[in-house]
């Protein structure tokens, strides 16, 4: 402690910052913003801190991190407004993407899918073909102020029902159940990823043979499945 | 007298395998499937079908027509 005491508010920043890069706890973050501004660190000091330097720190330890990654923790240690740091939503049409599905990843940072369903931020909404993915919607899911709805949980699937497939961190059993009643095919992770990576690991699935539920929620016709039955009878 | 398991509908959760009381279910190339020649429908064992109760969608697990 002493001189080298951090304020409690930045020491939760760097901790919050740290879970958003990969393969980082709080104890080397902070060693890598120690050579990033002069001692004693303060929040004054760390928000000067500029992408480039971050990004070049303890010898470029950060350069592979994705940029958007990277800002995203460098934001939170600003402690710029999340509502700030979304990303732009891009137009889309019905038709644009043949061969594509739409899926919804529950997040609260709008990088990783780390959000608890009933209580997430943001759903991001994503139009995913096996070539493409566009982001289509950034939904909170809020209830308006004054609406009574009788079940929280229902109410937030449906503002997500137009999409076949919810990424989530977490989810409860009931609430789970009123998600597949809607026809939404829930997905829980078994550990934090980017929605980078489940996005690319969806196309190479859509790119592949998808599962059959997969393919009934893309609307592929059961005679584009046929390899499929082929091989269900060898 | 069997059930059959809708090929589009089931999501390979695997959730019926081990609440099967003959041991009909098993995983197939694409996803599982139910042995109609020693399926019950959990007759004399249970009173409803047990992979029917488990599985966690809707109309996935059907009576095979005769």
């Amino acid at each position: 402690m002493g001189q080298n005491a951090l304020s409690r508010e930045l020491a939760l920043r760097i901790g919050l910052a740290a879970r958003a890069l990969p393969d980082t706890d709080a104890k080397s973050l902070l060693n890598i913003l120690g050579q990033c501004v002069d001692a004693p660190m303060t929040e004054s000091k760390v928000a000067a801190i500029e992408l480039d330097t971050l990004k070049n720190a303890n010898n470029g330890e950060f350069a592979k991190v994705d940029v958007d990654v990277l800002q995203q923790a460098l934001n939170i240690l600003k402690n710029v407004a999340p509502e700030k740091v979304l990303p732009n939503v891009q137009a889309y049409q019905d038709g644009d993407m043949p061969g594509s599905v739409r899926i919804v990843c529950a997040t609260d940072d709008a990088i990783h899918i780390n959000g608890h369903f009933g209580a997430c931020a943001w759903f991001m909404v994503y139009q995913v073909s096996a070539d493409e993915a566009r982001l289509i919607g950034i939904r909170t899911a809020e209830i308006p102020p004054g609406l009574v709805v009788d079940d929280k949980n229902v109410f937030r699937a449906e503002q997500i029902q137009d999409c076949k497939v919810l990424y989530v961190a977490s989810v409860g059993g009931p609430a789970a159940a009123k998600i597949v009643r809607l026809g939404i095919h829930p997905m829980k992770l078994a550990e934090v990823e980017s929605i980078a990576e489940v996005i690319t690991q969806l196309q190479s699935v859509i790119a592949g043979t998808p599962p059959p539920w997969l393919a009934k929620a893309m609307g592929i016709e059961a005679s584009g499945r046929f390899r499929f039955e082929r091989e269900a009878v060898g | 007298m069997a059930l059959y398991i809708v090929e589009a509908d089931c999501i390979s959760c695997g959730d019926c395998e081990p609440v099967c009381p003959t041991q009909s279910i098993t995983e197939g190339a694409i996803v599982f499937k139910i042995d109609k020649r020693t399926c019950t429908e959990c007759e004399g064992d249970f009173d409803v079908p047990q992979c029917v109760k488990v599985c966690p969608i809707d109309n996935c697990i059907l009576p095979l027509e005769a």
